[in-house]
């Protein structure tokens, strides 16, 4: 079922673009807030420099600015170290560089702001380093003004945020493929009563159950009542065209039973011509009745999902009615068939069947009729042997091929295989013609089996209406 | 011979009274599951022709009933039904034959014929007595293979006669199987059609017992 198996990639499918969309976003956001929180600090840093380095300037006679200690970091003195200072004194007083600026000055920006607020700049620098730059303009106690300046070579910033992202990346990956996999069992998890469900459904079209047997999970329990209660419908409008059915062609037995007798009448009154058509319509009308129903059964029970019956109960019964039927003529019939063997399909039509066969076989057989039955497969083989005459090979194709031509009933025609044969390849059988050991006819029959294992299921018998006038 | 024909349907129960009646056999027809029920089981029939689906009580049931107590006549069914499952559960019931609706009646008729020959133990559709020969089929009677007219009375006094060969039949045993239970019985004109056989067939198979009945001998 490939739908079901999409409906897990879909699933799956959703759970991965999320995942991977969640941790990308997450590790964005973890690496802006992680990349502010650095700068603060490295601003923070350079603040409190900016603060050394105010409280360091002085303003010589000349008005010259100048500085009255080094500041404490020892890489403002080292050329291109990352860390820097500037004083500008605004035409006035010329400009002060850290060392480590060496021949290189900040650019800063001209802009203009308030007095002693601090504000940073992000410049590009000596040895094309990208600098963090905080600035302040302040006022000198001999009025004059100057901007003072310190930065920090960002790569110390960037530096750290790499290696804190290849670890958040390594670690979200991680996470990534353990969400993916818990993702990916739950799918599995959620989707187990669907693949119970198939099992199920695969059941019953094989017509080893009725019904969707076993609990399932509420949201999908809603889904098998419907589907249940769907076959329980389905089946009883099968069942009530298949009474119906019945009861319309048992109904028209009785009339045709009244025709064939005033057939007989007129023949006694010399009214033959008429009496032989009378006579050969009953018939044809009697083996139409007989052939729909057989089909409306046969066709009926091969949609009804777990139809079975025993097939040795059907011969037991089959035999003693035989006998019966068949007493005074010292017939010995034997039947063999396992008490396992199970004939997937109705009873009455096992029963048509092999009654058929049977009664054919007695009628023939001059002292012996004997039924085999055994499993090959998924099949039921049925021998039945007559020592009777036999039928040699050419008549046996016309046998069959009389039986199919229902517009030809003749009257008494063929061994009444018409009706076996109809039933038989609607239940997908097999049948054949040969010679019996026996001496006689051997009728080769193949019926579809059902399994021993399955549970059996018990098909609601309607009730008969009036059973024919 | 008596026959019960138990049939519900009015235009096919006359139709079949009138062809067993027809074939010489005396018959007692009743439209009513327990009516037929209770003929059946206080009537001595040779057979019974019994419809299942009847008003009141269905052919299955009164066979069931006759059958559990005792009563071992042969009984026919006759049913629209005609399905092997139908047939089992009726000879199951008891049944001693099937007939499926619509029939021919000839096929009722060499059913009933052999039913009657089997439980009164003949084996072949011909009975024969030193030169008379009753031939159940046609219902026509030759001595030394000369053809004797009987009358309708007469031949069924002789078929039971010739059916139950080598037992003394009581006069009344033979009245009640040769006159439907509606026939202003006289067991008088048994004797009557006993004189009238002996003249007609002119040789002397019937025997009276004195007190007891009348009796056909087995030959040798």
């Amino acid at each position: 079922m490939t739908r079901a198996r999409s409906l897990r990639h879909r699933l799956v499918l959703g759970a991965a673009a999320w995942i991977v969309v969640a941790l990308v976003a997450g590790a964005l956001v973890i690496t802006e807030l992680f990349r502010g929180h650095l700068e603060r600090q490295v601003y923070a840093d350079l603040g409190h420099h900016l603060d050394q380095l105010i409280a360091g300037l002085e303003v010589g006679p000349d008005g010259t600015l100048g500085l009255a200690r080094q500041l404490s970091d020892p890489r403002f003195r080292k050329p291109y170290s990352g860390l820097y200072w500037q004083v500008d004194g605004m035409q006035q007083g010329g400009i002060l560089r850290s060392r480590s600026l060496w021949d290189d000055m900040l650019g800063l920006p001209p802009d203009e702001i308030e007095r002693d607020q601090a504000h940073h700049h992000t410049l590009s620098g000596p040895a094309d380093q990208s600098l963090l730059v905080l600035e302040r303009t302040v006022t000198l106690p001999s009025a004059q003004a100057v901007r003072v300046a310190v930065a920090a070579d960002a790569a110390q910033v960037e530096g750290v945020l790499t290696a804190f992202g290849r670890i958040l990346a390594v670690s979200f990956a991680a996470l990534g493929l353990g969400l993916l996999a818990a993702a990916g069992v739950q799918v599995v998890l959620a989707l187990r009563p669907l693949n119970a469900l198939r099992r199920r459904l695969a059941e019953v079209r094989d017509g080893r159950s009725a019904r969707l047997a076993g609990d399932f999970p509420g949201e999908v329990q809603p889904l098998v009542d419907d589907l249940n209660a769907l076959m329980e419908h389905d089946a009883a409008l099968v069942e009530r065209a298949r009474v119906q059915a019945g009861n319309l062609a048992h109904g028209l037995k009785t009339p045709l039973a009244i025709l064939a007798n005033e057939a007989d009448a007129l023949d006694r009154k010399g009214a033959h011509e008429q009496a032989a058509v009378l006579r050969e319509q009953v018939m044809r009308m009697q083996r139409m009745i007989d052939y729909q129903l057989a089909q409306a059964r046969a066709a009926a029970a091969r949609e009804v999902p777990g139809i079975r019956c025993r097939l040795g109960e059907c011969v037991d019964g089959l035999r003693r009615a035989l006998e019966r039927l068949h007493a005074g003529r010292g017939l010995l019939i034997e039947t063999d068939v396992p008490d396992a063997l199970l004939f997937r399909g109705e009873r009455e039509d096992c029963e048509e069947i092999l009654g058929n066969l049977l009664d054919n076989a007695c009628k023939w057989a001059r002292s012996r009729v004997r039924l085999t039955a055994d499993s090959e497969g998924d099949e039921v083989r049925v021998l039945i042997d007559d020592d009777g005459p036999g039928i040699d090979a050419a008549a046996r194709a016309a046998a069959f091929e009389r039986g199919r031509r229902m517009d030809e009933a003749v009257p008494g025609s063929g061994l009444g295989l018409a009706i076996v044969r109809d039933l038989v390849e609607l239940y997908r059988g097999r049948i054949a013609l040969a010679d019996s050991p026996l001496g006689g006819l051997r009728v080769d029959l193949r019926l579809p089996a059902a399994r021993a294992t399955e549970p059996a299921v018990v098909k609601p018998q309607p009730a008969r209406q009036g059973g024919g006038p | 011979m008596r026959v019960l024909l138990v049939e519900d349907e009015a235009r096919l129960a006359d139709q079949l009274a009138d062809t067993l009646r027809g074939a010489g056999y005396a018959v007692d027809a009743t439209r009513d599951g327990e009516e037929g029920w209770f003929l059946g089981d206080t009537e001595p029939y040779d057979a019974v022709v019994l419809d299942l689906g009847l008003p009141s009580l269905d052919g299955i049931s009164i066979l069931r009933k006759w059958r559990s107590a005792g009563r071992a006549m042969p009984v026919i069914i006759l049913t629209a039904r005609g399905a092997w499952s139908d047939k089992v559960t009726g000879l199951d019931a008891g049944a001693d034959d099937y007939l499926a609706k619509p029939f021919q009646p000839e096929e009722l008729l060499a059913r009933l014929r052999a039913l009657i020959r089997r439980s009164s133990g003949v084996a072949t559709p011909e009975i024969a007595c030193d030169g008379v020969v009753l031939d159940t089929k046609t219902a026509k009677v030759t001595v030394d293979g000369r053809p004797v007219m009987l009358t309708s009375h007469e031949f069924k006094v002789l078929s039971y006669l010739m059916h139950h060969k080598g037992r003394v039949v009581p006069r009344t045993e033979l009245t009640e199987h040769v006159y439907a239970q509606d026939f202003d019985r006289d067991s008088n004109t048994i004797e009557v059609f006993i004189g009238r056989l002996r003249r007609k067939l002119g040789v002397d198979i019937i025997k009276t017992v004195r007190g007891l009945g009348y009796i056909v001998e087995e030959p040798g």
